[in-house]
């Protein structure tokens, strides 16, 4: 749009309206009403951009926690010092970057940005899959909230407070920080989805983890399997694959969450594969246990890596 | 004895929150459905205008603010349901029929209808995102509480829709003998255009769209530059 206008009589238009041209910006009567918006969708373009980045972090501090809880062998009270150290320095990573999250992520923007926010996913992966090779059982939703909320707290607190409080937070309790910032301190909730799709993948993690602990001890990972217990006549320990079977059939029978059909069918027959992988590995030990020699690993399709393997 | 892997009652609590999100979902079809059918109708009634001369734009625009009128019930019905829930969680079912309401909205407006005591109607009035709310009684542009509302970007898109009917309406005008709208037309997208240029957009859908102003712009140009070439500008509309 160079050159001037002309009008029918070839004389010079003023392009404009009332106010004719200006130079740098094209100003009309509309030029405010489109300033006000601009400054509105910057806002909003801004608020996403640090929502992303601090949710790459996380994800990325989140993955790698997991691959530290891959290293652990059996399942025990006690996470082994070097691995609960590595978590513990990766989670008053995240409990930062969460509290720096929260406050952008209150009321309506929860869900505004919620696509922005898929490390919450990954968060829950991590915590549910570290509350199970300490306890054998799930993390429940609202304990997972307050443990959240526990991190949220911590990353807001004072430096030195952070230190002594890192490893109760780990310790699977929610933490409480020694002088608590204002109870209306913004936190970080967790939706329903962000739940249930983390613990979709936390089968993922946990058919990885009796593939390499089967491998390794030669006894399918149970909380009882060093123990007493087994000494109990018929009684013998919950092993892994139950709590597979267990969570596999939880998902079967749950209604198919309608926020994103097609994710929930994929999510789910990925669920059914690691299901069936830990059913072979049960199979393998027990019709040729005694024979195989320790460090063997089963012979498992490989074509379906886990999610979350991609990195 | 150990825990159980899973708490029992965990599965009655889950499942209790995705059977509530699967009847919101039914309730919000229900009323998206009457908003789909009086958005269409609006719409039907006011692509008449590209048949119709200015002399009876009055009679055509009474039609189109009833249609509006009911748009506006149905939208508020959708307002009071849905501000029981987290507005972005379903923001994305609704907001393209809201787009098209807002954009009725704002053409009947520009075409001189809708007229308020303090804003009468009259030819090339722009309504801005405010009044829009205040014709469809809702609230704009929320950021302090969790409620239905109409967004910046649904505006823009309900404005970006209006242009392109006006380009359209230009040639139809012209046919009609009405060379004065085509170039008041004109004018018109134009400063729009040059609203749309300030705004810093990310290559979103809003982005995408804004890129078809500067056709409506060209499209417009054309006949008016086919009308100067002509002499068929009449003197009153020549000042623009």
């Amino acid at each position: 749009m160079s050159g001037t206008k002309r009008d029918w009589n070839g004389n010079a238009k003023r392009r404009d309206g009332p106010r004719g041209p200006q130079k740098p910006v094209i100003k009309n009567a509309y030029t405010p009403m489109f300033e006000a918006l601009r400054d509105e969708l910057d806002a909003h373009h801004d608020r996403r951009e640090r929502i992303v980045k601090a949710s790459r972090d996380i994800t990325a501090l989140s993955k790698k926690i997991i691959f530290s809880l891959q290293r652990v062998r059996k399942i025990e009270r006690e996470l082994p010092n070097n691995i609960q150290a590595e978590v513990d320095s990766r989670l008053a990573d995240i409990a930062k970057l969460l509290a720096g999250l929260a406050p952008e992520i209150q009321g309506i923007n929860r869900y505004r940005y919620s696509r922005s926010l898929m490390c919450l996913e990954e968060l829950v992966e991590a915590l549910t899959f570290a509350h199970y090779l300490r306890t054998q059982t799930l993390l429940g939703p609202d304990e997972l909230a307050s443990l959240v909320e526990g991190l949220v707290k911590q990353g807001a607190a004072p430096e030195d407070a952070v230190m002594a409080n890192a490893g109760d937070t780990a310790g699977g309790d929610a933490a409480e920080p020694p002088q608590p910032p204002p109870a209306d301190a913004p936190t970080v909730t967790l939706t329903i989805d962000d739940y249930l799709y983390g613990v979709f993948d936390l089968t993922g993690e946990m058919m990885r983890f009796a593939t390499t602990s089967t491998a390794l001890t030669g006894t399918l990972a149970s909380s009882g399997s060093d123990e007493s217990a087994m000494g109990d006549g018929d009684e013998a320990p919950r092993t892994i694959l139950h709590d597979m079977h267990e969570l596999g059939t939880f998902f079967e029978m749950l209604p198919v969450s309608p926020g994103n059909r097609f994710q929930w069918e994929k999510k789910l027959d990925v669920t059914r594969q690691s299901v069936r992988k830990v059913e072979r590995l049960g199979y393998d030990r027990i019709v040729r246990g005694s024979e195989r020699p320790k460090g063997w690993v089963p012979d498992l399709n490989a074509e379906d890596p886990a999610p979350g393997e991609e990195e | 004895m150990a825990p159980p892997m899973i708490d029992p009652a965990l599965f009655d609590q889950l499942k209790a929150k995705i059977d509530e999100d699967t009847n919101v979902r039914k309730e919000l079809d229900q009323i998206l459905d009457d908003l789909n059918t009086h958005v269409s109708y609006t719409q039907g009634v006011l692509s008449r205008i590209h048949s119709t001369p200015r002399s009876k734009y009055a009679t055509l625009l009474g039609q189109v603010e009833d249609g509006i009128k009911k748009e506006t019930e149905t939208i508020g019905k959708l307002s009071g349901f849905a501000s029981q829930y987290p507005y972005y969680k379903y923001n994305h079912r609704w907001t393209r029929m809201v787009q098209d309401a807002i954009s009725t909205v704002i053409l009947c407006a520009w075409l001189g209808g809708l007229s308020t005591e303090s804003n009468p109607g009259e030819l090339g009035r722009l309504l801005t995102l405010e009044q829009i709310g205040e014709a469809l009684n809702v609230p704009v542009n929320l950021k302090d509480r969790d409620a239905f509302h109409v967004t910046i970007e649904e505006y823009l898109l309900g404005l970006i829709s209006v242009v392109d009917e006006l380009s359209r309406l230009a040639v139809n005008a012209v046919t009609l003998g009405d060379a004065a709208m085509a170039v008041r037309i004109s004018g018109f997208i134009r400063d729009l255009h040059a609203g749309f240029q300030v705004l810093n957009l990310k290559n979103d859908v809003l982005r995408k769209r804004v890129d078809s102003v500067k056709y409506a712009v060209k499209k417009v140009e054309d006949v008016v530059y086919d009308l100067s070439l002509r002499n068929l500008i009449p003197q009153e509309a020549q000042g623009q």
